[in-house]
């Protein structure tokens, strides 16, 4: 359902394209047989590092759950099963984004934004407390990440206002007062969970949708200065996330406590070295690495099928990223490119601080991997993002 | 579209695909490095974390008296261990545990908060044991707990035979005690080896390779004992030691194959039972405890005159009731004639009249006797340890005194093993065999090797049938008539020695070692038994003194022999 009506939003935006001379006739012509058939490529080609990202991750769930599942549950295939199960509704849920014309999140960004807050004031007073959090909410059989559903929330409504504001971007309060209401309202209820990752997350995602908004430069750079100032100051201000720190800086200075996770997470990519340790043949599973099926798949993957394995995921994330910037960049409108480069940006990053923490590059946060982590919630989301991004590609231009 | 602005708002997205794309490249340069340069630290860091290069603990092999009776068997138990690492609430846990296996909960909690990773809680589980704890542990969900499969040395007949057969250390199940120790060596084994791969909590990862080179069983031993007799033997000591004595010893032995059919120490230990186990009573006291001999070892003076021609079984020795050498006065205990025949001598057990025998023998011919009859030396290669006893050499004894010391059995120190080699050589028409109580060692694969006993002619059959017919004498009518059975004509000697305070260095005033060898059937001898008896104390219905040999030791041997002989389907030689 391409849409070939070319709307603009505001009057007077940047965006606005009317004033563009027409080009020659032959050229159209040929041009616009083309630009279909540019469009689709474009979307089917982020199609492709997605479903590979998908088959690598439920290969490598398939063994590092089954240790876990079988001393859980007795069934080895226990956490696959469910996989599989939430890969099928995200499947279901990308072809449906994919259906729907971007646009519609534009009208309806101040309710889901509403919707994210509520889901995650809900957390707040309904959920179990796993691990010493409040992240989860139980419904019947299904377990609900409220988390999850805010980091799109906060991509959907800082796009739009920010689209909207246009040059009204160029006043601070213009500027500040939205960014300041949505990141702080995300970011504070989940801290309040706690769950300082995600919050490191939504900011930087929110910092990526301002970049490509048309706010001045001296703006981003006091908002960069501000969340730096915030993350730094969270950081010291718990015992645990210290801990993190120095377990992040000397691994090894203490590798039964604060660098446990991240001298395991070595060890396991290690033992992989090049060519892996074969398939289902990690060692790592059996109770030395901690959350080896979500935060620490990628070491499993890298024990597994090596080096050679391991940088192909690096590869799909890449080929992901750049394919979404393009995306971004022949949206044909603001909101489109900004709403491309928040989801792009929301899951490229919250895929780089996942796997620079399994590397040893980054201090451990405990976040999952997009398309790859076990977790049903994070892949209907992730899922249903890709499917808003293919819609924005098949509306994009055919400009080259 | 080609206005400034425009590639300006461009840029900025541009600038934020270059900077993705720079960070996968600075995070794919760190995987290069890890999984590259550094991988065989790593990979060497998790081989050292999982693989465990462990000892296989053999079989060790079973002990068995002469019937195939166990003694002694290794069955496969499990010790309970801990990983304090893994244990979140150490006071829970022990509260769970400690009752399980017999355990203070707080000693355990303080085990639980140790720093080893390595924990042993409770050894020697059998499976019974094992399974209520796993259940328990199972149930109240605990982490950190392991059962480590280790072999558990059990003795099925309990205190039957405990000293001879000995005991096993629990650290490592090497023997310490009787036969376990000595015979160590073949009993072992030899340990095998595998490398296993265990998780984090010590548990075998099942797709971890498992390289086995299989640990060798240890051999069998089977033992001369039979378990008849030995138990015959106990019931008759221990009874008599009720009566009153400090403890006692028994051997039981066939004098021509040199086989010990029983051996009792008492008081004695349970082995299955280390908790109350008394360090005292592990001696086996029938080859370790060296006593005077006293009257017993009179027959090898006569022996040795017999056997030179100095004098016949007839000759007249004349025997004053006290004679003195050098300052030392030697009487006899009773009035008895004063002359007598030298079988007379024996059967009286005259003092005066064997301390003439052994003066015309001569100190060195007699220590030669003494040397070929055994003392001085170990007589057995199957025990640990085995008293030498004490024999000096003739050249070393005082002029006269000590040879008529040594003729009475004074000044020479004995272990009841060594005085059965004595009589079973007399038993035995003269010839000495070794006594020993291995009797067949069956390798794990089949292969049996038999106990080859030495042998040494000492005297000849001529001289040891008539020492035989004066040892009956004694029996019949002389200082051993309590040693009479119905059915069997019984030879043996009784002796009755100062008890030897080894701490004060004095003879004691009342105290004595009360002896007891026997011979029967006297003519075609089947059995040697030794009684001894450790400061005996109390009277007979007669009067007469407990603390004789022929008061309290005589009538076990009597007793002993009695059932053994029966046992053993000896046809009755008398009516």
């Amino acid at each position: 359902m391409t849409s070939t009506t070319r709307r603009f939003d505001q009057a007077g935006s940047m965006l606005d394209t009317s004033d563009v001379p027409e080009p020659p006739t032959r050229w159209r012509r040929r041009s616009r047989a083309n630009a279909v058939a540019v469009r689709e490529r474009r979307s089917i080609l982020l199609v492709v590092p997605v479903v590979m990202l998908l088959i690598v991750g439920l290969g490598a769930m398939l063994s590092a759950s089954s240790v876990v599942s079988i001393r859980e549950t007795g069934d080895p295939l226990f956490y696959i099963k469910r996989q599989v199960l939430w890969v099928g509704l995200g499947l279901a849920a990308f072809v449906i984004t994919t259906r729907v014309p971007y646009r519609f999140y534009e009208r309806v960004a101040v309710p889901i934004y509403l919707l994210g807050v509520a889901g995650l004031a809900a957390t707040l007073f309904l959920g179990d407390v796993r691990g010493g959090a409040r992240r989860w909410i139980e419904v019947g059989p299904i377990t609900l990440q409220p988390s999850e559903f805010a980091k799109l929330a906060t991509v959907i409504v800082l796009a739009a206002i920010l689209a909207r504001k246009g040059p009204l971007l160029r006043k601070l309060g213009h500027f500040a007062v939205p960014v300041v209401t949505v990141v702080g309202s995300i970011s504070v209820l989940l801290l309040l969970q706690p769950d300082f990752g995600t919050a490191l997350l939504v900011a930087g995602t929110a910092f990526s949708v301002m970049v490509a908004s048309t706010a001045p430069i001296g703006y981003l750079a006091g908002a960069a200065t501000l969340g730096g100032l915030l993350a730094v100051g969270g950081t010291l201000a718990m015992d645990y996330r210290r801990a993190r720190i120095t377990g992040f800086l000397d691994p090894f200075a203490d590798p039964l406590d604060t660098g446990h996770q991240a001298v395991q997470s070595l060890v396991a990519l290690g033992t992989g070295s090049w060519f892996g340790v074969g398939l289902g043949a990690s060692r790592a599973r059996w109770s030395f690495l901690p959350n080896a099926h979500t935060d620490f798949i990628f070491a499993i993957i890298g024990e597994e099928i090596g080096f050679v394995g391991a940088s192909l995921v690096i590869v799909l994330f890449a080929a992901f990223g750049f394919l979404g910037i393009r995306i971004a960049l022949k949206a044909p409108d603001m909101f489109g490119r900004l709403l491309a480069v928040g989801i792009v940006g929301w899951l490229s990053l919250q895929a780089l601080v996942n796997i620079g923490g399994v590397v040893g590059a980054l201090p451990i946060t405990g976040v999952p991997l997009p398309f790859v982590s076990s977790g049903g919630n994070a892949m209907l989301i992730n899922l249903a993002a890709v499917g808003i991004l293919v819609n924005i590609a098949r509306a994009g231009t055919s400009r080259s | 579209m080609g206005r400034p602005q425009w590639r300006l708002q461009d840029a900025r997205v541009v600038v934020l695909g270059v900077v993705m794309i720079l960070a996968w490249a600075g995070i794919g340069y760190r995987l290069f490095q890890v999984q590259g340069a550094d991988a065989a630290m790593l990979s060497q860091r998790g081989f050292d974390q999982r693989v465990r290069h462990e000892e296989i603990l053999p079989k060790r092999g079973t002990i068995y008296d002469r019937d195939g009776i166990e003694l002694a068997v290794t069955i496969y138990g499990s010790s309970l261990v801990a990983d304090p690492a893994l244990i979140d609430d150490p006071a829970g846990a022990a509260a769970v545990i400690g009752p399980l296996i017999g355990a203070n909960i707080a000693d355990v909690a303080v085990k639980l908060e140790s720093e080893g990773r390595y924990v042993p809680l409770a050894r020697q589980l059998e499976h019974a044991e094992e399974e209520v704890l796993a259940t328990a542990i199972e149930e109240a969900g605990l982490d950190g707990f392991t059962f480590v499969e280790e072999p558990v040395r059990i003795y099925p007949s309990g205190t039957l035979a405990a000293p001879v057969v000995g005991l096993t250390r629990l650290d490592d199940g090497a023997g310490i005690e009787g036969i376990e120790a000595i015979m160590d060596g073949a009993l072992a084994g030899r340990p095998g080896s595998r490398i296993v791969e265990r998780d984090a909590a010590g548990r075998a990862i099942p797709q971890g390779e498992l390289l086995i080179e299989p640990a060798i069983p240890g051999s069998d031993v089977i033992l001369t004992l039979d378990r008849e007799i030995q138990h015959t033997s106990e019931l008759a000591l221990g009874a008599a030691i009720e009566e009153g004595a400090l403890g006692g010893s028994v051997i039981v032995m066939d004098p021509s194959s040199g086989k010990i059919l029983a051996m009792v120490s008492l008081p004695s230990f349970d082995p299955n039972d280390r908790s109350a186990l008394d360090p005292a009573t592990l001696r086996n006291r029938a080859v370790a405890d060296v006593y005077e001999p006293g009257s017993t070892l009179k027959v090898v003076a006569v022996a040795g005159a017999l056997e030179l021609g100095i004098v016949g079984p007839t000759t007249m020795i004349e025997t004053p009731h006290e004679i003195t050498i050098g300052n030392e006065v030697f009487e006899d205990h009773s009035e008895l004639p004063g002359a007598m025949t030298v079988a007379d001598v024996v059967a009286k057990s005259s003092n005066v009249g064997t301390i003439e025998i052994q003066r015309r023998l001569g100190n060195e011919r007699h220590y030669a006797f003494l040397d070929a009859f055994g003392l001085g030396r170990p007589a057995s290669i199957d025990f640990n340890p085995e008293a030498a006893g004490r024999l000096d050499h003739y050249s070393a004894w005082c002029y006269s005194t000590c040879g008529a010391s040594a003729a009475i059995g004074y000044g020479i120190g004995a272990t009841p093993l060594q005085m059965a080699g004595v009589y079973a050589t007399i038993a035995n028409d003269g010839e000495w065999v070794e006594p020993h109580v291995v009797a067949e060692i069956i390798g794990p694969d089949g292969e049996r090797v038999v106990s080859e006993p030495r042998r040494r002619h000492v005297v000849s059959a001529e001289t040891a049938g008539l020492i035989r017919q004066m040892l009956l004498g004694v029996v019949e009518g002389g200082t051993g008539r309590r040693a009479r059975i119905d059915g069997f004509s019984v030879g043996g000697k009784t002796g009755t020695s100062v008890k030897f305070d080894v701490e004060e260095g004095v003879y004691s005033e009342d105290e004595t070692i009360a002896w007891f060898v026997g011979i029967a059937p006297i003519d075609d001898p089947a059995i040697v038994i030794v009684v001894v008896l450790d400061a005996p104390t109390g009277l007979l219905d007669d009067g007469t003194e407990l603390k004789f040999g022929g008061a309290s030791a005589a009538p076990v041997f009597a007793e002993i022999a009695e059932s053994v002989l029966h046992q053993l389907g000896v046809t009755p030689d008398k009516d």
